[in-house]
């Protein structure tokens, strides 16, 4: 019996989830669990060929093998490989970053199934079911975005759950657009000649994308969400969920060429990626919470992705991909600091409240800082590498946007030195500071991410001709 | 008559006043908070919608029954968890209202929200859909938007919203593409959106 690849892969994910589920007061387990088993589909996808039948003990299995689900189709294209192995890999990095932050927690199990869920929506072709499949995996994540976090000595502390709430909203809010569109190109395949429906359709699918990423006036969620989530659980969101949302993107730009070809594309694309900059870097450098910060920069950063798109360009789309595989090891030691210091204020991230923090847990504010700058594009990092890909490309356009999209970055460093700043005085009549201990699991994890991070950015090569490989697969710039 | 037929003929008739009881409904949820009321607002609500529902299924009216079944749920579960959250509140002192804050303020909006809609009906007319239909999807929508809009800090009423905008798009998508899997995926969403919303209703008073 041949099993199609869809169906194995989703399945087995699915049935992980379950099992962790039922596994989770056991923490090292359910996080070894998720990690091996994310890392295995990065394995299966990297090594079997999608033409080979693979065999196993009890049945075979055919990667490239479509799944008929009542008449529509699951099948994993070549072109959707390398993103399906990026999701996997940051859900496989991030479990096991995760496993000293979330105790007791559903996140293994929740991200498994989220994972399945966004898989599939890669691998259907019809837009409505994709955006159904992106609500349901986004509505999962809520469940552990609000768990209260256990402390070491047992007590717990929670934020409030807007967060939560506005994410709800916002990715309901992308339904009707993309379902909606749906039914325009259905139309239009009946009536070729009515070029409306395309421009109505065209308009629809930049007002559910520009909602999904966060796009500028769209941009509530992303900061409510960073400011009383649960940093590892955001960490997902932002790197999985919304990477499964640029691939989706991506793939619609290569089905539907008629969708990049209207003549304001490119300059939507480039005008709301540096609005998304400017807006990011302006309000990050004015904050002291330390989870908008995140919240920002990842703004400016989608924003980036946006301008780095608009450039029409194959190496645009290369430098938005490496922008994305940047964003788990930025976003990872970012939340290893903030769970720390978080931890330290009981809940509160504000900077003014955690004078002295840096002294405390040195560690953590190195990984928040660290984090941050490689989000804000500053060397040195893998996230300067592919910033300095996107300011080459726009200063070959002109000199303003590339100086724009440079300082939307300072705006964002200005944010993280205020708060290094507070988090470095001494709070007001205290002259010795004790330094807490910190689980140093945790702390290899920062030295891990940090060299991982500085190696990656001194030699940009080992990613970018990854980002560059993928990019090929969108032919919808090529000539 | 068979029984198909004369429920056809029954939702023909009755669906011009089930789309203002969709809105009559949304609009007790927005001025009352005692949760026995919402409650049974929803349940109302969701009875309305199944009658739109036979509408857009006009052949298979266990469609509009699975809608109301799972509205029902959906409201069950919102009403044991905004329990738990008046029972919590009480425990830790706090105040527990009958009626929504800024009461008057709330009415005006509703007003305004109600001319609103009665003009989009006039002026807009929605592609694939009935007159009525159509109304039903607008009332939805606007209903949606209103909770969205003023009530950040209520969950339950969001949630509400949610699950309002979900049954608009729901009377507008199916009544063009009826499909079997789309309709069961939607009502998983619904679901998963009632969870959530029970969810974070509870987790809220708890942290």
């Amino acid at each position: 019996m041949i099993i199609p690849g869809p169906l194995f892969i989703v399945g087995a994910l699915l049935a992980v989830a379950v099992i962790l589920l039922l596994v989770r007061r056991w923490t090292g387990v359910a996080a070894f669990v998720a990690t091996v088993a994310s890392s295995a589909v990065v394995v299966l996808l990297l090594v079997v060929p999608l033409d080979r039948v693979l065999h196993l003990p009890w049945f075979d299995v055919l990667l490239g093998a479509p799944l008929n689900v009542r008449g529509r189709f699951l099948v994993i294209e070549p072109v959707d490989v390398l993103p399906m192995v990026f999701m996997a890999a940051t859900s496989a990095l991030l479990s096991i970053l995760t496993w000293r932050l979330m105790l007791r927690s559903s996140f293994f199990s929740v991200a498994m199934a989220s994972l399945a869920l966004l898989f599939v929506a890669l691998m259907v072709g019809q837009v409505v079911f994709a955006a159904l499949l992106i609500e349901m995996a986004a509505l999962l994540m809520i469940f552990p975005l609000h768990e209260p976090v256990r402390m070491r000595d047992g007590t717990t502390y929670g934020g409030g759950v807007k967060g939560g709430l506005q994410y709800m909203v916002y990715t309901s809010l992308a339904l009707p657009g993309l379902m909606i569109a749906q039914l325009l190109l259905a139309q239009y395949e009946v009536l070729p000649g009515e070029r409306g429906l395309l421009q109505t359709a065209t308009l629809l699918f930049v007002f559910s994308f520009g909602v999904l990423l966060g796009a500028v006036p769209f941009q509530a969620w992303l900061t409510t969400v960073t400011e009383d989530g649960s940093p590892p659980v955001v960490t997902f969101l932002f790197t999985v969920g919304l990477g499964a949302v640029w691939f989706l993107l991506l793939d619609y730009l290569e089905s539907y060429t008629w969708l990049s070809e209207q003549a304001a594309f490119s300059t939507l694309l480039t005008g709301v990626g540096l609005l998304m900059m400017v807006f990011g870097g302006t309000l990050a450098a004015g904050q002291r919470r330390l989870g908008r910060i995140v919240g920002y920069a990842t703004l400016a950063d989608n924003g980036a992705m946006f301008v780095a798109l608009g450039t029409r360009r194959e190496a645009g789309v290369a430098v938005a991909l490496l922008l994305l595989m940047a964003r788990p090891f930025a976003l990872g030691l970012m939340m290893l600091g903030l769970d720390g210091l978080r931890r330290l204020g009981r809940g509160d991230d504000d900077a003014r409240r955690l004078r002295g923090g840096a002294w405390k847990m040195p560690w953590r504010a190195l990984a928040f800082m660290m984090g941050g700058m490689a989000l804000a594009g500053f060397p040195p990092s893998l996230g300067f590498a592919a910033r300095w890909g996107l300011y080459r490309i726009l200063m070959s356009q002109g000199t303003a946007q590339a100086l724009l999209a440079l300082l939307s970055g300072v705006g964002v460093m200005m944010g993280l030195v205020n708060a290094a700043r507070l988090l470095l005085s001494r709070p007001q009549g205290s002259r010795e500071i004790e330094t807490q201990a910190d689980d140093p699991l945790v702390l290899a994890f920062v030295v891990g991410l940090v060299v991982a991070l500085t190696v990656l950015g001194l030699f940009p090569q080992l990613l970018s001709g990854v980002a560059l490989d993928v990019a090929r697969g969108f032919t919808f710039y090529q000539p | 008559m068979t029984f198909v037929s004369w429920l056809e003929r029954f939702s023909q008739l009755v669906s011009l006043p089930a789309a203002w009881g969709i809105f009559v409904t949304g609009g007790v949820i927005y001025l009352i908070t005692a949760w026995r009321v919402r409650f049974l607002a929803l349940i109302v609500q969701y009875l309305f919608v199944g009658i739109l529902f036979l509408r857009v299924f006009e052949n298979r009216p266990e469609m509009a029954m699975m809608k109301i079944i799972v509205g029902w749920m959906i409201a069950g579960s919102l009403l044991l968890s905004a329990r738990v959250r008046t029972d919590a509140l009480r425990g830790k002192g706090g105040l527990t209202r009958r009626w929504a804050a800024n009461l008057p303020f709330r009415v005006v909006i509703l007003a305004t929200v109600t001319v609103v809609a009665q003009l989009l009906a006039q002026r807009l007319v929605l592609p694939y859909v009935t007159d009525e239909l159509g109304l039903a999807c607008i009332m939805l929508f606007l209903l949606a938007l209103l909770f969205f809009g003023t009530e950040e800090k209520d969950a339950s009423a969001v949630g509400v919203g949610v699950l309002n905008l979900l049954s608009a798009l729901e009377i507008f998508y199916l009544a063009q593409d009826p499909g079997l899997l789309v309709s069961g995926v939607l009502m998983v969403v619904n679901l998963l959106v009632g969870l959530v919303t029970s969810y974070l209703t509870v987790t809220e008073v708890v942290q």
